[in-house]
């Protein structure tokens, strides 16, 4: 017998933006039932683009159409009582609430988790927000770039003599909304091995401490030491690191590594391979040696790839990788002998490709992904099969609730 | 191995009785087997004493207190241990190592060898789930694959997480995670727009998100499982399993043709958008301003009258197209500024800022200390110190870290002879040999560590 990973498992998303749609499409790509509740314009995410041929287009935004893929939608206006009835009823019939809103307003709707649980032990609710349900920052404002500086490496990123960078596009919230993942289907595995659900508080400023990228292990060496990792500290090393090839950039670890020797043979300075710096660490090679190293790299590195060059290393076992670029990506024979990237059909844009799968499984299997659902696209059957009349959803409509 | 009978109570941590097999290095394998045992399960790390597992306990370049305070100077802290001091036994005191690997066990095997592998067969009769993240040539070498385990255990889950996958032009490709950075296009994307990679530094993004989305599959596989009666094998490479987070270029890149540059701090439509000075050296407050009215708020927290009458930064729109003498302005002011001053200031006023925050200063959060974030751990040889906690919150299911990182070794015994049924004298035979033990041989230690002769 096989099944999807999340078959049988139906999300509610009330989820904008980066974080907890993320935690929905991982659901959803991998079998769950997953319903999105969007306010009445949209998920903000659609008007975030980038947009097809850069031209505002609710049904184009790259960050939607790939935050959203194999989701249905309707829409609702929560701030209206049947909409919230909608929601409530909605709630009933799902094993998971995915949400984001700011600490307290599920509670003012009347929809938080105490309210919603009065009659079942079985809901799981996930809630992402910037720095928690609690605390005295709970209601602080938070974005990328500034949970990033607060509690991500950021301190660490970049080249001391400038201002530290974050990290690319929208990375602590993909991270945050992956662990509010974890948890919620942790605690739906607790459910269906008999026990109760419960309430998650994931906030991106925790996911960001807690984050594995040399933060949480920077907390550990700074309550060991007392002292802070800073910028800088993986710049410079000997032949070792991003260098400029002929069509941009390699990170090769050659000086550093152990392989100095046929590394020197590779690049065509045998007489340098048998000099006795070349099988001494780094920092205890004579500065002549290290120009003479670094000189030879620097030109037989810029008359090949950045590919070739990397591949040329890793055949005598250095570790490395070519800096490329989202084009480079694409075109890489790599990825597509893989099949990582899977083409999806929108009315909009046609044909185009998306990241695929994250990972293969030998036992459960995986669909075609299907496109972001457009805006309230099922919002009649959804109401239908709740048991709402036409008439019902034309006044509905009507009274701009959906 | 068999499924728990008794129903879970409301408190139970969900993989309560599950049992985790490690051979994990680096950071990717062990950050999933610590998520894992953060939630429950049971890990037991395969690690071997009569050899050096590279990458795992720092063991392979143990460096003397003077050089670990030199690399400190220079910003490198990550292998500093307690005090600085190594200590008799340096390999139980690494921060690397101990941030993930508290709650887990150590078992003493090496799975290269006859007897370790014997022993390691029959850990896997005995366990639900088995994480690897080594070059896959390295296990194929000793023959443990998952056609060949799931005839010993077939409901077993196997977690391979390979930096490019178990096929494919890469596939025999070493890396650490800053290459792998490159081949996924987040290094490019993350360097300063005016600047080239050179001056980037490294990250270990995708080996945060790898173990992350490893533990969320094994808990996926064994909900499968449950419903299924089968084992599976997971392959998810490191690069696979990042490439998600960057869809938005990607699909610009389908889209439009466009070839997103490197990003640095910058946004598409907010402004200001960045870092900005603030007193003292190397100090920096974050600001994020999408809307007019917060605009107007900055300037009168800043009393910057000057800019908040200037039209060319208005609207949203104005500020955008001149971002660029915005900020060089703005700067003019923050740097007056405490940078947690500005940072209360600015936040009690409704704007979206925050300052900059190193290893130490954020170790001193009063949010995170608030919600409890920190826990001390309490080791004979490490000390008693605090260490960053579980980073989810379950609000009627309390979770604390359980026990300090493991010494090299330290559960062998229990593990051999309860679990896996060794009599006193077949485990007194391997300590002999020297398979299991709790330190390695001084022949592999530098000079300082050895015992006297």
């Amino acid at each position: 017998m096989t099944r999807q990973l999340f078959e049988g498992i139906k999300v509610l998303e009330l989820g904008t933006m980066v974080g907890v749609p993320y935690a929905g499409k991982i659901f959803a790509d991998y079998g769950a039932d997953v319903l999105k509740v969007e306010p009445l314009e949209g998920d903000p995410s659609r008007s975030e683009g980038p947009f097809l041929k850069d031209i505002p287009n609710k049904e184009t935004s790259a960050l939607f159409l790939h935050l959203n893929t194999n989701k249905r939608s309707i829409t609702c206006d929560l701030s209206t009582a049947s909409g919230k009835d909608i929601v409530r009823s909605l709630i009933d019939s799902y094993d998971i609430v995915i949400e984001n809103f700011n600490p307290g307003t599920l509670e003012s709707l009347g929809l938080d988790y105490e309210a919603v649980t009065s009659d079942r032990t079985d809901l799981v609710m996930g809630s992402l927000t910037s720095f928690g349900q609690t605390g005295p920052w709970k209601d602080y404002k938070g974005s990328e770039l500034v949970l990033q500086a607060m509690a991500g490496p950021m301190h660490m990123n970049g080249d001391p003599t400038k201002e530290p960078i974050k990290l690319g596009g929208n990375l602590a919230h993909y991270h945050a909304g992956l662990s509010l993942t974890y948890a919620c289907i942790l605690a739906r595995l607790r459910v269906e091995r008999g026990g109760s659900g419960d309430h998650i508080d994931q906030s991106v400023y925790e996911a960001q401490a807690g984050f594995r990228d040399r933060r949480a292990p920077g907390l550990t060496s700074a309550s060991y030491t007392g002292r802070s990792n800073k910028r800088g500290g993986s710049l410079g090393r000997t032949a070792s690191g991003p260098r400029p090839a002929q069509d941009g950039y390699a990170n090769i670890m050659a000086g550093t590594s152990k392989h100095v020797p046929a590394f020197l043979r590779l690049i065509g300075r045998e007489d340098l391979a048998e000099h006795p710096d070349a099988k001494k660490p780094a920092p205890q090679m004579s500065t002549t040696f290290i120009e003479e190293m670094e000189a030879s790299y620097a030109i037989w590195l810029i008359e090949r790839t950045k590919r070739e060059a990397v591949a040329a290393t890793q055949s005598i076992g250095i570790l490395g990788g070519a800096i490329l670029t989202v084009e480079d990506l694409l075109n890489d024979p790599h990825y597509q002998e893989r099949n990582v990237w899977e083409e999806v059909e929108h009315p909009e844009t046609g044909s185009i490709r998306y990241p695929g799968r994250h990972f293969v499984t030998s036992g459960a299997t995986r669909k075609q992904m299907k496109r972001a659902p457009l805006l309230g696209e099922h919002t009649f059957s959804v109401l239908t099969d709740m048991g709402y009349t036409n008439s019902d959803i034309v006044q509905l409509r009507r009274t701009k609730v959906v | 191995m068999e499924t728990k009978q008794e129903t879970p109570t409301k408190s139970d941590l969900p993989l309560d009785g599950v049992k985790v097999a490690a051979i994990t290095v680096v950071w990717a394998g062990p950050h999933c087997t610590q998520v894992l045992a953060e939630w429950g399960a049971e890990v037991i790390r395969v690690e071997p004493v009569d050899a050096i597992q590279p990458y795992s306990r720092g063991a392979e370049r143990i460096a003397p207190r003077e050089q670990l305070i030199e690399m400190a100077n220079n910003g490198i802290t990550l292998s500093a241990y307690p005090d600085f001091e190594p200590g008799d036994e340096p390999w139980n005191r690494n921060p690397g190592f101990n941030s993930h690997s508290r709650n887990k066990k150590s078992m003493a095997c090496n799975i290269m060898t006859s007897e370790g592998k014997q022993a390691f067969l029959k850990l896997i009769k005995e366990v639900d789930v088995l994480v690897e993240n080594n070059v896959p040539t390295t296990i194929e070498k000793a023959g443990i694959t998952y056609d060949t385990l799931k005839e010993i255990n077939p409901r077993l889950i196997m977690l391979r997480m390979p930096a490019y996958g178990l096929s494919g032009p890469y596939k025999g490709y070493r890396a650490f995670g800053t290459h792998v950075e490159a081949m996924i296009g987040h290094h490019y994307l993350r360097g300063y727009p005016d600047g080239t990679p050179d001056q980037t530094g490294e990250a270990f993004t995708a080996d945060a998100f790898a173990g992350l989305l490893g533990a969320t599959v094994i808990t996926a596989a064994l909900r499968y499982r449950d419903l299924t009666g089968e084992g599976q094998q997971i392959e998810m490479p490191l690069a696979e399993g990042f490439l998600s987070n960057l869809g938005e270029f990607i699909l610009d890149f389908e889209m439009n043709d466009r070839v997103a540059g490197p990003q640095g701090n910058t946004h598409h439509s907010h402004a200001p958008h960045g870092l900005f000075p603030t007193h003292g050296v190397d100090q920096w407050i974050a600001i994020d301003v999408s809307e007019d009215s917060e605009w107007q708020t900055l300037c009168e927290v800043l009393h910057a009258d000057l800019l908040q009458n200037d039209t060319k930064f208005a609207t949203q729109l104005s500020r955008f197209n001149n971002r660029d003498a915005l900020h060089k302005e703005l700067a003019k002011f923050t740097v007056e500024y405490d940078k947690n001053e500005l940072f209360q200031q600015l936040q009690v006023a409704g704007v979206c800022a925050g300052p900059v925050m190193d290893d130490v200063e954020l170790l001193s959060s009063p949010q995170l200390i608030n919600r409890g974030f920190f826990e001390e751990l309490d080791s004979p040889v490490i000390g008693n110190y605090r260490y960053p906690g579980i980073m989810t919150k379950w609000i009627n299911t309390p979770n604390t870290l359980r026990t300090a990182p493991p010494r090299l070794g330290e559960h062998s015994e229990e593990i051999y002879k309860e679990l896996l049924g060794y009599s006193d004298l077949e485990y007194k035979e391997l300590f002999e040999q020297g398979h299991v033990g709790d330190r390695y041989p001084d022949h592999l230690l530098p000079e300082f560590l050895r015992a006297p002769q």
